[in-house]
């Protein structure tokens, strides 16, 4: 099995799950290993992905998470520090 | 000052493995009891959050979003019946209130900058936050300017590490609208944040 740019473009949903099968998986290994604009369009999205999952996440301010126990009736945060 | 990334030359052109929902762990999965609000709170609080800013654009509102969903975690947490990720259960609801709170968000253009403060971000060090400052402004900026069904699918899948199909339940649509969604989401984040990427 041999793929085209387009073609891996259709399965990059799946790549990118690791839902290929392995039929799928070798072609598109193939490609890539061949292919200089397909490597960089896959290396992107990875970048993409992996920007986001680092940079994209945001912490509850302390305050806020408190209040929020607070007002849901849940116990306090265990301290950081033992007793 | 550009952060740049080389993928190339760490990563072999290989299919990665399925990512795990990073999210839950093995205590949350529907052959265990159900866990209690205060264990679901620590574990998701700051999903929400994320999914909820994301969403509405504004901070205080972002915050009344995970209190929202948690009330409703709360109180409807019982009729939780197992068939499926607790996960996606819980982030459906959040994802509802986020919707809601839409409505009430001002009319005034998204800025991130202005919106967030340090303690919203994880950061390691002086240094990392001084490299990321600029990075994290275009990917917010970059984030809140995608379609919202766009949005939504990227931040529960490639933020919060959803898989697919937990999305796809959380936001109720099909695991191929899911697919679409985050190829069109990733390729405009891809565009606009190109010279990270390098």
């Amino acid at each position: 099995m041999t793929v085209t740019c387009d073609q891996l473009e259709m399965l990059l949903p799946e790549f990118f799950d690791g839902a290929l099968t392995a039929e799928q998986e070798a072609a598109a290994a193939d490609h890539l290993a061949t292919c200089t604009d397909c490597r960089t369009v896959v290396s992107e999205l990875e970048g993409v992905s992996s920007l986001s999952r680092t940079h994209g996440r945001l912490v509850l301010p302390e305050a806020s998470r408190n209040r929020i126990r607070a007002a849901l009736g849940l116990d306090p945060p265990p301290s950081d520090t033992p007793a | 000052m550009t952060f740049a990334i080389s993928l190339v030359a760490v990563r072999p052109f290989t299919s990665p493995r399925a990512v795990p929902s990073g999210v839950m762990d093995d205590t949350l999965n529907t052959t265990t009891p159900t866990p209690s609000v205060a264990v679901l709170f620590d574990q998701f609080a700051d999903g929400v959050y994320t999914l909820g800013f994301r969403i509405v654009g504004d901070r205080h509102l972002a915050e009344d979003v995970v209190q929202e969903t948690f009330i409703k975690v709360l109180r409807s947490l019982d009729t939780y019946r197992g068939d499926g990720p607790i996960a996606a259960w819980l982030y459906r609801i959040g994802y509802r209130e986020a919707i809601a709170a839409t409505r009430k968000r001002r009319e005034t253009p998204l800025d991130p900058d202005e919106m967030l403060e340090a303690d919203d971000r994880q950061v390691t060090s002086v240094e990392d936050a001084v490299l990321a400052a600029e990075l994290t402004r275009r990917l917010d900026a970059a984030i809140a300017r995608l379609a919202e069904p766009l949005r939504s699918a990227f931040v529960l899948r490639d933020i919060e590490q959803l898989s697919t199909t937990e999305v796809a339940r959380a936001l109720d649509v099909s695991a191929s609208a899911v697919k679409m969604r985050l190829a069109r989401a990733r390729q405009a984040l891809r565009v606009e944040l190109k010279e990270y990427l390098a």
